[in-house]
């Protein structure tokens, strides 16, 4: 065999790659040729619980030379990793471990944890719902589901998981209240979610997790001196917390205190990631470097902006993404969305078209709205704004347009992917097709409790979502398109000062994410050329500076009446979950339009790529 | 080595490229042997008089491509020489390289040797160009310098025409018919514009001179039959050939009904789109687009030649509107499918930007979507692009404040086109056949017209004698067509 075969595994994790990560099945003993190695994992186990973490080591290593598939060994192998913050190797036997024992309800629990703290939430879920195969009866699994859940943006999932977890428990454990608490506040539910907070300090006041995620639910709620209470609570028990820090930055910027968050943040050396909400475990970098983490940074860059200070902020936000890269690895994945792009383009054609039929429309329940554009171009104010009227529910970010892309194989029983597996609806058995693909989205939506009673319609604002025009218009012929248009320098700004990860990871950096704005762009502009839609264009800058005319317009093309509410959408006590909910809280001002000017000269790299798209759609750079 | 009057193609007969229905029977039309010399240029030097003469045949027989090597060519050989920079800027006029062609041209001309002959060339150059002026100048000069020579009249003829210096064209049409009184050129100038200016009977005779342009395909093939003039016979099938575009079509198809009067046994040769509006104009009428499925007939006559027989003037018209109507099953469909693409409580306006671009004054007719800015900016209006053709693509380019459906991408024949016109408010588009259908269904409609429009929506009016429901914007200047959409929208 190679030198590299004998060499050991890049994982780290002291095996030879033979035996770890490129191991084969051939190489697999059959376990009853290994039965005596039991012995040896037997004392592996015992050394590891005296302490005796070297003896350990050594034990399991050998086991798993032989017998590479030991549960035991894999297990005992995998906490040590862990423990010596060696997370590739750590992740990789674990990864083996539930392969081999799929069964194993506390490695499923534990990768599932992993996945989510890495915020690999789609794996996550596979790995939640097979420990609820497990256990059905475990309160962790439920746990497991209602954190993923609430994390995935499908909180409604995650509040019936967490209950759950609080029936078959019969107790109200401080951290689950504390957890469902964090999950009814990512529904807007304020004032649920503060009784949970209550409930939960009463019996466990300390728990660094709880207090932060109150402040955070203060500080969303726009009770700023209670958030601030609850940090100066958080302060005194754990000083110098990244994430309070973190909070009490943005608190002090929304406070219209940006000189005193600059200052706080820039006291703070060392810090952590975000964390979100920190009852998640594995959340907090392991080993954050020296200064501020990704997170910490583009916040510190939003204040520099708020200053007018933008040279500084430019290189906190250029930093934040380097960093951010740095920890997540991930980076635009290029080819896979220019295939994906290119297929769509070569699908969706009017000759085809004419062939494809269409889903029926459904009344007897409220229809989708779907509010397109790139993330932070301003769709969280057109939800905001539509959700104010009383016929319009506010969906948020609907993940399922998505999740039809995914299961559309097998829902249609097509050897092929989207979109060609739509080939299928020419066949026999497949005719009403795309009436099972929309039924799945509305029994989903409606699972969610997107539409409150009365509602005709509710919003789907899941930005990128205009990537799927062509199927949106196949499944919801009659659903509005409300594409939001926004100077693409702007949205570059945005796209750089906050982090997301949707387009395929384009955000990880500026030229990525023009490129596939320009992609998405064109592939938009290739559906209408293609199809007849009912797809409005709304200017970002019209809802500022003519705010009535251009709601108005809006409302006429839903077809539902106007309704002065949605003019004081900031009023709207609704709480946008997304990056935008301070920025939709308050009155619609000028200063959104034409930030790119404050970063002309850093803008200059991606001026090239965008320059026929801000042609194209009546901008001038200036 | 003298070459013939540079002219655009002229109007079509009723043969499309997209669909020729008559592939088989065309093997009758005489065509021009290949050139023996193909592809490569040849190795073998030549004398440069003969190399000339074969880059003029070569251009003559449409080898673009290898005239364009061959005389490549010729211009390292001779730089300068005139005759090679004025062959060669036809020829890269002719591949579409226009600016090249008048700098090419306008050189020979400053070197001179049969400078009437690159006048006369570079003015259609010039024409081609927008550059009307320029083409007035040129062709003046031209005609001052060979004052013999009735093709430099014609080109002159035709410029004043695109300024809409109609009595000038009348003059130098009617100088050049002196020169040579069998000239086709000069004639079909002169019918358009008598016809433009309303002078309909002599317009129409003069517009008989259309079928012996060079350049156009013959009517119909061969035939021992006469051409019908006019007179009564029910013994025999009257043949009417559908010519030219296809709103030409549906404008000459009112005549169907009254040619009918007189020969009751009516067939009628035409493109497929057009057999079921054809159908609706006179359901007895035999309709067929293939001429192996042609039947015996007695006479024949082009559509477009029956306004003449008719005696057609602009106060004394021939039949009734509407003639053409929707099907009742198709528009209730379209107009479901509207309802739910467009805003119910808008104005619904259907828009065509641009005609049919092989057309020989598409340029001039044709706008661009961005154009229809104006309109886009109506509050209450809903858009409707009928749009079809390689410009529909404009239509995702689009990101103005009115919704705008493209309906056109739907669109399969004529029929949707009607039905979706029997949903709308109004129409409002350039010259092109859909106005034609609106008018023909009494859909009001408004139709944008080129600063020298086609005859037949003669001159300064805002109605038509054709069609009582279309109200006509004409342009104040060449390609301009901001104020004529200002003008359309203040009228919505």
């Amino acid at each position: 065999m190679s030198a590299s075969n004998s060499g050991l595994c890049p994982c780290g994790s002291g095996l030879r790659a033979a035996r770890c990560c490129a191991l084969q099945a051939g190489a697999i003993p059959p376990a009853e040729a290994t039965r005596h190695l039991i012995p040896l994992v037997e004392r592996a186990i015992q050394a590891y619980q005296q302490g005796a973490k070297d003896v350990a080591e050594r034990l399991c290593l050998d086991v798993l030379e032989l017998a590479p598939d030991r549960p035991g060994a894999l297990s005992v192998l995998y906490s040590i990793r862990k423990e010596q913050g060696k997370p590739a190797a750590a992740e990789a036997l674990l990864r083996r471990l539930v392969h081999f024992e799929p069964n194993n309800f506390e490695a499923t629990n534990e990768i599932a944890l992993m996945l989510l703290g890495k915020g690999a939430l789609g794996e996550a879920e596979i790995h939640a719902r097979n420990a609820i195969r497990i256990a059905p009866q475990a309160p962790q699994a439920h746990n497991l589901m209602g954190m993923i859940m609430t994390e995935a943006q499908r909180p409604r999932l995650g509040e019936y998981h967490y209950r759950q977890v609080l029936a078959i428990a019969g107790t109200r454990d401080p951290i689950v209240l504390a957890n469902l608490a964090w999950c009814l506040k990512n529904q807007g539910r304020m004032e649920e979610a503060r009784a949970l907070y209550e409930e939960s300090t009463a019996t466990a006041p300390d728990i660094r997790e709880t207090l932060l995620g109150w402040a955070r639910l203060e500080e969303a709620d726009r009770n700023f001196a209670a958030a601030a209470e609850k940090l100066d609570k958080l302060d005194a028990l754990f000083p110098n917390d990244p994430g309070s820090v973190l909070t009490r930055a943005i608190l002090l910027g929304r406070m219209k205190r940006p000189d005193d968050a600059l200052a706080l943040l820039d006291r703070q050396a060392p810090t952590t990631e975000d964390g979100a909400h920190a009852a998640v475990p594995g959340a907090a970098m392991a080993s954050a470097p020296i200064g501020l983490g990704p997170t910490e940074l583009s916040e510190k860059g939003r204040l520099l902006d708020q200053l007018d200070r933008h040279d500084e902020a430019w290189a906190a936000f250029t930093e934040a993404k380097r960093l951010a890269r740095e920890y997540t690895g991930n980076v635009y994945m290029d080819l896979l969305a220019g295939d994906l792009v290119n297929r769509l383009r070569g699908f969706f054609v009017s000759g085809r078209l004419a062939l494809l039929p269409r889903a029926g429309v459904r009344t007897d329940v409220p229809q989708p709205i779907f509010v397109l554009g790139f993330p932070r171009s301003g769709t969280t104010l057109v939800e905001q704004t539509l959700s104010a009227h009383p016929a319009i529910s506010a969906g948020d970010e609907l993940p399922l347009i998505n999740d039809i892309t995914n299961i559309m194989p097998r829902m249609l029983n097509s050897p092929l992917q989207y979109p060609e597996a739509l080939a299928e609806l020419w066949m026999g058995d497949q005719r009403d097709g795309l009436d099972n693909l929309r039924d799945y989205y509305l029994q989903k939506a409606a699972q969610m409790e997107v539409a409150e009673a009365g509602a005709a319609w509710f919003t789907d604002k899941m930005p990128l979502n205009e990537t799927h025009l062509g199927l949106i218009a196949l499944l919801f012929p009659a659903s509005p398109l409300i594409h939001v248009i926004r100077h693409p320098l702007d949205v570059m700004i945005s796209a750089l000062s906050n982090h997301f990860t949707h387009g395929f990871h384009c955000a990880s950096a500026l030229e990525t994410a023009a490129t596939h704005y320009v992609r998405v762009m064109d592939l938009v502009m290739h559906y209408r050329a293609e199809m007849a839609l009912r797809y409005l264009p709304v200017r970002y800058d019209a809802m500022v500076t003519n705010q009535a005319d251009t709601v108005r317009s809006i409302l006429d093309f839903i077809g539902v009446p106007f309704d002065e509410r949605c003019l004081s959408f900031h009023e709207n006590r609704r709480y946008a979950r997304t990056a935008s909910y301070a920025q939709v809280t308050e009155p619609l001002y000028e200063r959104s339009l034409n930030r790119y000017r404050h970063y002309r000269q850093h803008l200059e790299p991606v001026i090239p790529i965008l320059a026929p798209m801000i042609e194209r759609l009546g901008y001038t750079v200036d | 080595m003298v070459r013939g009057p540079m002219r655009a193609d002229r109007k079509w007969l009723w043969v499309r490229s997209r669909d020729d229905p008559f592939p088989r029977d065309r093997r009758w039309v005489p065509r021009a042997a290949r050139p023996p010399l193909s592809g490569a240029p040849p190795d073998v030097s030549l004398p440069f008089a003969d190399l000339m003469a074969l880059a003029g045949r070569l251009e003559s027989e449409k080898d673009f491509a290898f005239a364009d090597r061959l005389l490549d060519r010729a211009l390292i050989a001779a730089p300068e020489q005139p005759d090679a920079l004025h062959l060669s800027g036809i020829v890269a006029f002719r591949l579409g390289r226009r600016e090249e062609a008048l700098a090419k041209i306008e050189r020979a001309i400053a070197r001179g040797i049969d400078i009437r002959l690159y006048l006369r060339n570079i003015s259609e150059v010039y024409r081609a160009l927008g550059r009307f002026d320029d083409a007035l100048n040129a062709a003046l000069r031209a005609s001052a310098l060979a004052p013999d020579d009735p093709v430099c009249l014609h080109n002159l003829a035709v410029i004043q025409y695109h300024r809409l210096e109609l009595d000038d064209c009348i003059t130098s049409a009617t100088k050049a018919l002196t020169l040579n009184a069998f000239l086709p050129g000069p004639h079909f100038q002169l019918a358009e514009a008598l016809l433009l200016r309303g002078e309909w009977e002599r317009g129409w005779e003069e517009y008989q001179w259309r079928f012996d342009l060079p350049g156009n395909a013959p009517l119909m093939p061969p035939t021992t039959q006469p051409r019908w003039d006019g007179t009564p016979f029910d013994d025999g099938t009257l043949l009417l050939v559908a010519d030219q575009g296809f709103g030409d079509v549906i404008q000459f198809s009112r005549y169907i009904p009254w040619a009918a009067e007189r020969c009751p046994n009516i067939a009628v040769a035409t493109a497929s789109d057009m057999i079921p509006l054809l159908r609706q104009v006179y359901p007895a009428a035999q309709l067929f687009s293939e001429w192996r499925a042609a039947p015996a007939f007695k006479a024949f006559r082009a559509l477009s030649g029956l306004p003449a027989l008719h005696g057609t003037r602009p106060d004394h018209m021939v039949g009734s509107v509407p003639y053409l109507r929707a099907d009742p099953v198709r528009a209730a469909a379209w107009k479901e499918r509207l309802n739910r693409l467009t805003p119910t409580a808008s104005r619904r306006i259907g828009i065509v930007w641009a005609g049919r671009p092989t057309h020989n004054n598409d340029r001039w007719r044709s706008a661009r979507l961005a154009d229809f800015a104006p309109l886009a900016a109506l509050p209450g209006v809903a858009l409707v692009s009928l749009q079809k053709g390689p410009t529909a693509a404009q239509a995702g380019q689009y990101f103005g404040a009115a919704p705008l459906v493209n309906i056109g991408a739907e669109i399969v024949d004529y029929e949707d086109t009607m039905a979706i016109l029997a949903s709308l408010d109004l129409l409002v588009t350039v010259d092109t056949s859909v106005g034609h259908v609106a008018g023909a269904m009494g859909v009001p409609a408004f139709i944008l017209l080129a600063r020298a429009p086609d005859w037949r929506w003669l001159l300064e009016r805002t109605d038509t004698p054709w069609y009582p429901s279309v109200r006509l914007f004409r342009q104040s200047k060449t390609g301009q067509w901001s104020d004529v959409m200002a003008a359309a929208a203040a009228a919505v």
